[in-house]
């Protein structure tokens, strides 16, 4: 975790690697209780929908940012991740995640810092991209 | 030049409700384990206790997974033939504990065009707000969603 002090703008979150298997996605998908055949865990059903194969879910791509988030600045330190799916996102290949610090300020007692948050593949494609503030302590 | 957009515009003001969502340790262990969720807080009470909570807590964007099971009706915009679901944002605004009863309320926010050097493409925002068992606003979800040419 760390804390406010330590923080200066233009400073990396990550970046972590992370990959969504396909188990990971027929998980996530019955958690949130997706209806089948959908082209999250069916190749035909994404096939159908001009996909080049099964994707991960939009939701589960914002899951995995956010936790690149709050295993930086604690559980409950997101204050807004606002994301935009830019491109289908692939099951069972690395996927980098990292965010740039583009502001730190001091609002209404809480310490916020606020970043470019980026989801990229092995070939540079931009699949998720936004921003997010996180609430950090202050030592 | 603008666009006219033709849909459902009675939708505007109207508030769809959902729920009560329980949230049960299996649901936080499987969204968990499907993202490799390893934080302590999120995994056990212990875990949550040490980090300063009353108990376990889900990850921030469980609601973001609750927003889908809330039924919403179609807005009928006259444009395009596939639809993809283009962002979403979630402010979190409390913790959410295992065990949590929550409530989904949610309305249409905005449809508008924007064009762009794919063309042009109709977004439609949903906006949710999820409250506890003891009335306390715990997470506002925005889900946008992208008509195509």
């Amino acid at each position: 975790m760390h804390y406010f002090d330590e923080i200066e703008l233009g400073d990396e979150i990550g970046p972590v690697e992370k990959i969504a298997t396909d188990e990971g996605v027929a998980n996530f998908c019955d958690v949130w209780g997706a209806p089948t055949p959908n082209r999250f865990t069916d190749a035909e059903t994404a096939a159908k929908s001009g996909m080049p194969g099964t994707i991960v879910p939009g939701i589960m791509t914002m899951a995995m940012m956010a936790q690149l988030l709050t295993d930086w600045g604690g559980p409950d330190s997101i204050k807004d991740l606002d994301l935009v799916f830019r491109q289908p996102v692939p099951h069972n290949r690395p996927l980098t995640l990292a965010a740039t610090i583009t502001d730190v300020r001091e609002e209404e007692g809480e310490h916020l810092v606020e970043c470019d948050i980026l989801m990229t593949g092995t070939e540079g494609e931009r699949y998720v991209g936004g921003k997010a503030i996180v609430a950090l302590k202050q030592r | 030049m603008a666009i006219e957009l033709e849909y459902d515009r009675s939708l505007y003001g109207v508030e769809h409700k959902a729920g009560p969502f329980e949230i049960t340790n299996e649901i936080i262990d499987r969204a968990n384990s499907s993202t490799g969720e390893t934080g302590p807080a999120f995994r056990s009470d212990e875990g949550a206790k040490e980090a300063g909570y009353r108990g376990r807590i889900a990850p921030p964007t469980l609601c973001c997974i609750l927003v889908r099971q809330v039924s919403l009706p179609d807005v009928k915009v006259k444009f395009g033939r596939t639809q993809m679901h283009a962002g979403q944002r979630v402010e979190p605004k409390a913790p959410v504990y295992a065990g949590d009863q929550l409530t989904a309320s949610s309305h249409l926010k905005d449809v508008y065009a924007k064009t762009g050097r794919s063309g042009t493409m109709v977004f439609v925002v949903w906006e949710t707000t999820f409250s506890n068992q003891d009335g306390l606003v715990v997470a506002e979800v925005q889900e946008s969603f992208a008509k195509r040419e």
